[in-house]
């Protein structure tokens, strides 16, 4: 399983004006192991944009993306892969449906109907429940929950289907620092059983230390990959391994990048 | 300190409610009681509650006669006699077939009779008949206003929800829908009238027509109002495009598209009078038509308090539903 993007660009059409304004610029990004990637940049860098190229969804009324090409598989991809599913910060839980049905949802889709058979399915969303710990929380509705579980809902739906790449947006950004905490090591532990690629987007440096193998920092305007930092550390990681000696490195390191990079916008 | 959220209890609620309409009552009875609009122009309750009565319920006389030729009649007679008063009940009873009449006022038997030579019973006597006047009127406004929201749901639904789900088809059919939204719908009528006839088929499609200019630009709008999130997320997942619409899209969109039915079957009942309006034999229209006509005020009002009680009956019904099969709503 890879992900590989390769030269990736991408362009906006101007508000008021004529011309394309280059919001994501040449990433080359190559992802061939299971492991958690952090995407690290300042709010409105185009983090999100380069998650929705990643994942195919492409709801804008451009071209997408403007250069470049994304390979999943080692194959170029234009659209929704079945192997890469998103989740996103607020949670696009259904309230109309129960806590079940929120998370067997994919499974009613006609392509994995086809594919799974009816008894795979239940079965599969009851162990992803239990995965999350909402195993007693299935006949509820998302209004019922709180923040954190609605998150775990989510997660809970993505992984459903055993997808080989998991794209998150911010997922935990809305959380309490005690929920979140509780969500990174959840996340960490179903990564390490699934064995699967995410790319986590973030605009936190101790989120992208305490969960990264991988952190790769963008610079704004356009984004582009300022610096891709490896950390071989022991997961889970505890907040007194952030106040180590080699944490504190890395994050120095981690923000002077990111410091160079947003300080060339006032030059 | 004055909150614009603060929930009532059900008892403050219902005080104010008939405080409100005791309030109008009083007042309506004060006008007419000390004569100061005149009864011509606003009938006093006390009049509109008899007219109630009457249209609800109301008894007439009517002589009704039965013929037998006497071959199909028992009956122990020579020919030529005169059959006895205290026989006419004995043998004309039966013929009417209705548990009502216990007795007849007259009967006599006509032997001279060209048709039939054997000899022909006649038997007479009232009966009183009672209708109401008002069942049916409701009745039939009411059969109209159901096929119309059928009607109006089966073409209505699918186009408001083709254009909530394709920018395309919304460009290319909403030049067309949203300016029907303002054209006077009852300047419409005189051309439906010249196009469908005088029928049942002309006072449904002008309900129809009244109705779903509305319904289908709130359709459509209860699909884009939907976040986008929901769509793309169901499309990342795999969905085809028409079943992220079906199974993501559309379900969210539900609480709206039932409030835009509700308004439609509102807007129906303020339409009935007019669709009635044009050769109505039967109806709540035709009823306050006819009233109008006579000068019948009180029931020129009776009939404006029904129909209004119906579209507030109706109204709540599919509120309650509503919101009985997408409680989610509030909660959101
Ligand atoms: N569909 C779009 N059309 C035009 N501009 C867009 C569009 N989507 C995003 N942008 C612009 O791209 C930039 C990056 O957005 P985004 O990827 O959401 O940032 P981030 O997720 O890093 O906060 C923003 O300046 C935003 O205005
Ligand atoms: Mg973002």
């Amino acid at each position: 399983m890879s992900i590989k993007m390769d030269n990736v660009g991408q362009s906006f059409p101007k508000p008021d004006e004529e011309g394309m304004v280059c919001i994501v610029d040449s990433i080359d990004l190559e992802i061939n192991e299971p492991s958690i990637n952090m995407l690290l940049g300042p709010s409105g860098c185009g983090k999100s944009t380069i998650l929705k190229m990643m994942g195919g969804v492409r709801p804008f009324g451009v071209a997408c993306p403007t250069a470049g090409e994304i390979f999943i598989n080692g194959e170029a991809c234009h659209g929704p892969h079945n192997d890469v599913v998103m989740v996103f910060q607020k949670y696009a839980n259904r309230p109309d449906l129960s806590i079940w049905d929120n998370v067997a949802f994919p499974l009613t889709l006609s392509l994995w109907k086809k594919r799974i058979p009816p008894q795979e399915r239940e079965e599969r969303v009851r162990e992803m429940l239990e995965a999350v710990g909402l195993a007693d929380k299935a006949a509820l509705r998302p209004s019922q929950l709180s923040g954190g579980q609605n998150q775990r809902v989510a997660l809970a739906r993505a992984l459903v289907l055993r997808p080989k790449i998991i794209l998150m947006d911010e997922p935990f950004g809305a959380l309490d620092a005690q929920t979140r905490e509780e969500m990174q090591h959840l996340l960490i532990e179903l990564q390490e059983k699934h064995n699967c690629i995410i790319v986590f987007v973030t605009h936190d440096v101790e989120e992208a230390l305490l969960l990264g193998d991988r952190v790769i920092v963008l610079s704004t305007k356009p984004a582009t990959i300022a610096e891709n930092f490896e950390i071989n550390e022991p997961k889970p990681r505890s907040s007194i391994w952030l106040g180590s000696t080699y944490a504190n490195q890395q994050r120095e390191k981690i923000l002077s990048v990111l410091h160079a990079s947003t300080s060339k916008d006032f030059q | 300190m004055w909150n614009p959220y603060l929930p009532l209890s059900k008892s403050t609620k219902r005080i104010s409610t008939f405080g409100s309409l005791a309030f109008v009552l009083f007042l309506w009875s004060l006008l007419s009681g000390l004569n100061i609009i005149g009864p011509d122009k606003l009938p006093s309750p006390w009049d509109v509650g008899k007219a109630f009565a009457t249209l609800t319920w109301s008894e007439t006389d009517q002589q009704k006669t039965v013929e037998r030729s006497l071959k199909e009649v028992t009956i122990e007679i020579e020919k030529d006699a005169i059959l006895p008063a205290e026989q006419c009940n004995q043998v004309c009873v039966p013929l009417y077939d209705n548990p009502a009449i216990q007795s007849i006022e007259e009967c006599e038997i006509d032997w001279k009779d060209e048709q039939y030579p054997e000899g022909i019973l006649w038997c007479s006597t009232k009966i009183v008949e009672g209708q109401s006047l008002l069942w049916e009127a409701t009745y039939w406004s009411v059969s109209r206003v159901f096929l119309a929201t059928l009607a109006t749901l089966l073409i209505g639904l699918p186009m408001g929800i083709l254009m909530g789900a394709s920018t395309r088809i919304n460009a290319l059919l909403s030049p067309i829908v949203d300016p029907l939204r303002s054209t006077p719908v009852v300047a419409i009528l005189p051309i439906l009238v010249i196009w469908l006839g005088i029928g049942e088929v002309m006072k449904i499609a002008f309900l129809v027509l009244g109705a779903i200019v509305f319904l289908i630009p709130m359709v459509r709008d209860a699909l884009q109002a939907v976040p986008q999130t929901y769509w793309i997320s169901a499309r990342d997942l795999g969905a085809t495009e028409w079943e992220s619409v079906q199974k993501a899209v559309l379900p969210m969109a539900m609480p709206r598209i039932a409030d835009a039915i509700i308004a439609s079957v509102s807007i129906m009942w303020t339409y009935i009078t007019v669709a009635e309006y044009v050769n109505a034999e039967k109806g709540l229209g035709q009823l306050i038509q006819n009233a109008k006509r006579f000068s019948a005020m009180d029931q020129v009002f009776v009939g404006i308090i029904v129909i209004v009680a119906l579209a507030l009956v109706t109204y709540q019904l599919m509120v309650k539903l509503k919101q009985s099969l997408y409680p989610w709503e509030s909660e959101l």
